[in-house]
């Protein structure tokens, strides 16, 4: 049996922030861009839990457990945020929302 | 007990400034009667002010008002003899000029201007005459720089006024900046630009610091007092109403260089004197010559201010301290007295042109008289004033130096050619061309020309009330001491060179006499004959021509060059930085495209590189 070490979460959190990060970029639908905040959030809380797991201390959790209740909040204020702007501009495609600039 | 409000003389002409530039519209006079009260009351201030001088025997100097804080810098008040002399001077001879205008300006246009200018010119004058620091007295000097420019450009809308206007205020300033470079050495040195406390201060510095600094102060003279090579201005200067120019050359602009160096006498070092000397030697001879073949009746009266001033100038650089203010004394009644004659013959014939005159003695009587006057006492004939100084300087000069005694005895004889010469063709002999509709002045007119008349004959007389001895409590001890054994070695040959002197005038004035009224020698063949000389001469010994080279070849080029790198260099630097940032800011500006995924981007490209230097560095930034 493999044993499960620190490095094998730490590849598994790469991968889903990327993922996200990938996802950010590249969606054009503004709640798709909330969403994949939401992973990258996730991603940096497995490697918090990881790591305080690994060392034995729980501030990691702790702060996991901050970073969601504030991913909430985020989240919450995002939505508000893209509510506001599909008032205005009828859409939610962040190609088009781009009046602020040159 | 008057003297500590001293202050109030200069004020009050100040106040007629204001008072005729509010309110002198729509009255016909155009303010005058408010100069003529104002500054008639400052006379009667000045009057009592030297009269207590005279009485207490001394001078007073006010503590002053401190400004901006700076150390040296208070302004206040120093009325000694010296100074008392001069308000004398200024607030008379002012005040006649100011009543004499009441008839020369009636019906001119733009009175009003006319009586503010003047009363600024004269509350300037008084205020620099009684200033205890530099600073102020550069203040006033100013003042007196911008009315006198304001006056001579009075007829602006005739170009030649303005330009003269202009001509003089530039010639001028060349002297002020090296007045102020002056003054600003002395404060630099000695730390202070109070006039007293320089002269304690003085015997201990660095000579050769108080000769560039006394040269430089020199240097204003040289233009105020239109000296050698300054002097071109003053004959230009004639373009303004003629009683501005008997208040320029009688009493309020020209003096002020002369009573600068009187002021600052004890800082001079022989070294310094010696400059002054020979400056004022060139430039009363220089005149003079000039003043013989001048054919405009004011002009004429112009190059004898240059060369009596050069006189002042000369006694100054001496050693003659009394003698060079015993001049100025005497020459602002004569030669106000001349103007003011000048200023009504040119009212009466309406021309300046000498030739057009002639046999105005019947016409205008008290004129003729007055301007007889005047013209015997400016040419040195005994016994009017014009006697008294022009032999003791004279005598100073003689002990000094024999080369430039025979400089100024020169001087001395042209100018009892050059007066009498004006005197004849002027009021003796046929009546001229214009002569004929001319008729005597009003009484207002005539009235200042007999109080001048009787100060043109006696102001000489007063060396024989202790004048000399007065006007020395002005400056420190130990000077006059030294001032006294200079002149101690003159006493033995004075009555040689008064009798000397004596001739000299009577020779200049029997030549004239035998050219211009008795014509044993038409005036046209001597000309002739010296046409060389006189062509140097009728053309000022080309110094304007020279000037004009300078400005206009030299100056203009330079400028142009100037303009160039300025246009191009400068400019272009400038320029093409502003440029620069526009294009690139142009560039730049691309990056915001307000797609929120992009600046998203930016971030994390940002983020990656920061951890790249991380890891680079070794986990450390």
């Amino acid at each position: 049996m493999i044993e499960v070490t620190v490095f094998y979460y730490l590849v598994l959190s790469v991968i889903i922030f990327s993922i996200g990060a990938y996802g950010m970029l590249s969606s054009k639908n503004g709640v798709r861009l909330l969403m994949s905040i939401e992973i990258m959030l996730n991603a940096v809380n497995i490697n918090l839990v990881a790591f305080s797991s690994f060392q034995g201390n729980l501030t990691g959790q702790v702060f996991a457990a901050f970073t969601i209740a504030i991913a909430a909040a985020e989240a919450t204020i995002g939505l508000a945020i893209l509510l506001a702007l599909y008032r205005s501009f009828g859409t939610v495609n962040l190609r088009k929302i781009s009046k602020m600039r040159w | 007990m008057i003297v500590e409000y001293a202050w109030i003389i200069p004020l009050l002409p100040a106040i007629a400034f204001l008072l005729i530039v509010l309110f002198g519209k729509g009255r016909k006079e155009g303010g005058g009667y408010i100069a003529v009260s104002l500054i008639g009351t400052s006379m009667i201030l000045s009057l009592l002010t030297i009269a207590e001088v005279v009485l207490t025997g001394k001078g007073y100097e006010s503590t002053g008002i401190n400004w901006l804080g700076i150390k040296g810098f208070q302004f206040g008040l120093l009325v000694d003899q010296l100074s008392s002399i001069m308000l004398f001077v200024v607030s008379v001879i002012g005040f006649v000029i100011i009543v004499y205008s009441l008839g020369y300006m009636k019906g001119d246009h733009d009175v009003q201007r006319y009586y503010a200018e003047m009363s600024l010119f004269i509350a300037s004058m008084l205020a620099l005459v009684i200033s205890s620091n530099l600073v102020l007295f550069f203040i006033a000097w100013e003042f007196v720089g911008l009315s006198s420019y304001l006056l001579i450009g009075f007829w602006y809308r005739k170009p030649s006024a303005a330009s003269a206007a202009k001509k003089a205020f530039l010639v001028t300033r060349v002297g002020d900046i090296m007045l102020l470079a002056g003054i600003i050495i002395l404060y630099i040195n000695l730390g202070t630009v109070n006039i007293r406390e320089l002269f304690v201060l003085a015997p201990h510095a660095n000579v050769g610091m108080l000769t560039l600094a006394t040269l430089l102060i020199f240097g204003g003279a040289v233009g105020k007092s239109s000296q050698f090579p300054l002097h071109v201005w003053l004959p230009d200067a004639m373009e303004g109403p003629t009683t501005v120019s008997a208040l320029i050359h009688a009493a309020t602009m020209v003096t002020a260089g002369i009573f600068l160096v009187a002021r600052v006498y004890p800082l001079f070092t022989p070294e310094s004197l010696m400059v002054v000397a020979w400056i004022g030697g060139i430039t009363a001879l220089m005149a003079a010559a000039m003043a013989v073949v001048m054919t405009d009746i004011k002009r004429v009266i112009a190059y004898s201010t240059i060369s009596h001033l050069g006189f002042m100038t000369v006694a100054l650089g001496v050693g003659g301290y009394f003698a060079g203010i015993f001049h100025l004394f005497n020459h602002s009644f004569f030669k106000a007295l001349l103007f003011l004659c000048a200023g009504a013959v040119i009212h009466a014939t309406h021309t300046q042109d000498i030739h057009d005159m002639g046999g105005l003695w019947k016409k205008m009587p008290i004129t003729g008289t007055a301007f007889f006057i005047g013209a015997w006492s400016l040419s040195g004939f005994p016994p009017w004033s014009g006697f008294w100084s022009k032999d003791v300087i004279l005598d100073n000069v003689y002990a000094y130096n024999h080369v430039l005694f025979a400089i100024t005895a020169g001087a001395v004889i042209l100018s009892a050619v050059y007066i009498f010469r004006l005197f004849i063709i002027v009021f003796m002999g046929k009546e001229g061309k214009a002569t004929k509709h001319a008729h005597e002045m009003s009484r207002v007119m005539t009235t200042p020309l007999i109080a001048l008349s009787i100060g043109a004959l006696f102001s000489g007389f007063l060396v024989f009330f202790g004048l000399k001895s007065f006007l020395m409590k002005s400056l420190p001890g130990n000077l006059v001491g030294a001032l006294d054994k200079a002149s101690a070695i003159s006493a033995g040959t004075h009555e040689y060179i008064t009798y000397f002197s004596i001739s000299l005038v009577a020779i200049g004035i029997i030549t004239v006499w035998a050219v211009y009224s008795l014509k044993i020698v038409e005036a046209r063949s001597i000309r002739h004959t010296l046409s060389p000389i006189h062509t140097i001469l009728i053309n000022k010994f080309y110094i304007d021509h020279i000037y004009l080279f300078i400005s206009k070849k030299i100056i203009w080029n330079i400028s142009v060059i100037v303009n160039y790198i300025d246009e191009y260099f400068v400019d272009g630097t400038v320029n093409g930085i502003g440029k620069l940032s526009i294009a690139f800011g142009r560039k730049l500006r691309k990056l915001q495209t307000g797609v929120v995924q992009d600046y998203a981007a930016w971030v994390l490209f940002g983020t990656g590189i920061i951890l790249i230097i991380f890891k680079a560095k070794g986990g450390m930034i």
